[in-house]
């Protein structure tokens, strides 16, 4: 609990945590203002999804906003969150004076990969209430329309929303646990973020293509739009479940891989 | 912590058997480290003594921040270990460290937070620490009127000094200080010294890393000299001199006094330097010297050192060259310290 601790105070007193999460909480509300003031909206079925529908109805603008930010804006911020557990720290030479005292590094890695999640989720749940807020005051809260063409009431709804953003940061935190680990690897966060987002945009890639498709079921990145099928009826469950799983199953094993290499590492930066 | 030898009259600890009835704090052991083929410390055999304000000394790139680093755990031994009382280092390196406070290279802080947020984290990372004791080591090393500035805000000198307060917060056996003085103004530099030595007064074990080696003859009980990842020499301070000192000697009649002093020290050791006589006389033969003149009815005026040939002038002699020779010009104040 010290670790996690101490690593909440560090993270609270940096001023890019809060740069980041008031970057993030704009988004929805941009995103609302724009639409509110275009005359020039797309058409039904077209634009990123949801976008259309997000005039009709304020629940939209929570899920349009996921789903925005879930191609680049949140894996780059979980990229650059993440690299900078490790790498960040011995730029800046304070891993040294962390590790100078008697602390596990294991104990030090977890508390610092767990504490990067906690940021994206705070900054997912900015979103999602920024979304909400937004959209509430500019569209009202409506019975939402699934993508199977029957509603459901607002406060369902709102479980959906609330469900789909617990399985985005699912999804992001195999993004972050991938900066962390390759954070191990460097002693620069920015060659570690941007090694992350490269590996995340080949994986993307791969999963375009049939020849690799073999390797989808295993790739979190091509499972970062399963949260769509919260919104049919009934809702596919099985999809969702094997989402979370190849979640879980790249955290565990990009988690142990940075353990592994920070235990054994020489602290020279 | 158990009672150490009373000082000298100048304040400096007077210098210690190695082993004598006194804990070895810190010691490593065949400790060697190797980075992609080339050895940066090659089997070093040293050990501290509780007590001891110990002098690591090299010129930039003799091993010593490695050396430093392998003793903290932050990096891996390719052979050997370190040991902090009974504690060994990799293998046990979170007791080890519970005894050990310092700082590697640049002490590095959280920016955004202030000093004394800063002590009270990292020393509570070492067990409890009160804020008495944080206001304590602030005062110490003199930041008690900017202890809540934010670190982001310090000068070089001023993080230095927050260095060692860290260092301090948990009340180590041992202190290891990698460069403390440097890039600090003279009053700073006379500062930490003075803290230094005050911590030797304390019975606080310190391990001061440093290039500046006045600074190790002034503060420094004991040192070692290291060059090329081994060890040159280590013993008590004073016994790191060259065995023999020039004096320049003024009297009422020197070709006289010439004769005298050859006689008593050899022709070899008396030579003609003009306006003064040159003489090689350790720091005994003086007062022989001078009694033998005055003996002989010559009028001494002035007996002063030739050159000032201390540790500095000792270690380029050592370190200059003489790397390979380094085994042979070992001068362990101990026979059990012998490096291999």
């Amino acid at each position: 609990m010290s670790h996690l601790r101490r690593e909440i105070v560090k993270v609270l007193f940096q001023r890019r945590t809060y740069v980041g999460w008031v970057g993030l909480l704009a988004i929805p509300f941009i995103m609302t203002l724009a639409l509110r003031l275009s005359s020039d909206q797309p058409p039904h079925g077209e634009g990123p999804p949801f976008f259309s529908s997000i005039a009709g109805n304020g629940l939209f603008v929570p899920l349009a906003a996921l789903a925005f930010l879930s191609f680049f804006l949140l894996p780059l911020v979980s990229s650059m969150t993440g690299s900078f557990v490790i790498a960040g720290e011995a730029e800046t030479g304070t891993l040294k004076t962390l590790l100078t005292r008697p602390v596990g590094r294991g104990g030090v890695l977890l508390a610092k990969w767990f504490v990067a999640i906690l940021y994206v989720a705070v900054g997912l749940a900015l979103v999602g209430l920024g979304g909400a807020v937004a959209g509430g005051l500019v569209f009202g809260f409506h019975p939402l329309t699934t993508l199977s063409g029957g509603q459901v009431g607002v406060a369902h709804a709102l479980g959906l929303i609330a469900l789909a953003y617990l399985i985005g940061l699912a999804g992001m935190a195999c993004i972050v646990s991938l900066a962390v680990a390759l954070s191990t690897l460097t002693d620069s966060s920015l060659t570690a973020a941007v090694a992350t987002l490269v590996i995340v945009l080949v994986l993307e890639a791969l999963g375009q293509f049939s020849y690799f498709d073999f390797l989808k079921p295993y790739l979190f990145t091509a499972r970062f739009e399963d949260w769509f099928n919260l919104l049919r009826q009934p809702i596919p469950w099985r999809p969702i479940w094997e989402a979370l799983l190849v979640y879980g199953g790249s955290v565990i094993v990009l988690v142990t891989l940075a353990l592994g290499v920070f235990r054994r590492k020489d602290i020279l930066s | 912590m158990s009672e150490t030898a009373p000082l000298t009259a100048d304040g400096r600890r007077p210098a210690p058997e190695a082993g004598a009835g006194r804990r070895v704090v810190l010691s490593t052991h065949q400790l060697t480290k190797d980075f992609k083929g080339l050895r940066a410390v090659d089997h070093l055999d040293l050990s501290v003594c509780e007590g001891d304000v110990f002098g690591f000394l090299g010129p930039n790139g003799a091993g010593k921040t490695t050396t430093i680093r392998m003793i903290l755990g932050l990096i891996y031994p390719t052979e050997g270990y370190a040991q902090i009382l009974d504690h060994r280092v990799p293998d046990q390196r979170l007791d080890a460290l519970r005894h050990v406070g310092g700082f590697v290279d640049v002490p590095a802080f959280y920016n955004s937070m202030s000093a004394r947020r800063n002590l009270r984290m990292l020393g509570r990372m070492s067990g409890e620490v009160s804020e008495a004791r944080i206001d304590e080591v602030l005062d110490m090393v003199g930041l008690s009127e900017r202890g809540d500035s934010r670190v982001g805000s310090y000068s070089h000198g001023m993080r230095q000094r927050l260095g060692i307060a860290q260092a301090l917060i948990h009340r180590p056996a041992l202190v290891i200080l990698d460069e403390p003085t440097s890039g600090l103004d003279p009053q700073g530099m006379k500062d930490v010294r003075e803290l230094v030595r005050e911590l030797g007064r304390q019975g606080t074990t310190v391990f001061l890393s440093s290039h500046l080696l006045h600074e190790v003859e002034q503060v420094c009980n004991r040192a070692v000299i290291m060059n090329k990842g081994r060890i040159v020499v280590q013993g008590p301070v004073s016994e790191l001199r060259p065995a023999r000192m020039w004096v320049k000697v003024l009297t009422g009649d020197q070709p006289r006094a010439a004769e005298v002093l050859r006689r008593l020290l050899g022709p070899g050791d008396v030579t003609d330097g003009g306006e003064y006589l040159r003489v090689a006389a350790g720091d005994g033969l003086v007062p022989e010297m001078v009694r033998r003149l005055v003996a002989a009815g010559i009028d001494v005026r002035a007996v002063v050192p030739a050159v000032e040939q201390g540790l500095e002038d000792f270690f380029l002699e050592l370190t200059g060259d003489s790397a390979e020779a380094s085994q042979e010009t070992e001068r362990p104040h101990d026979p059990s310290e012998a490096t291999p």
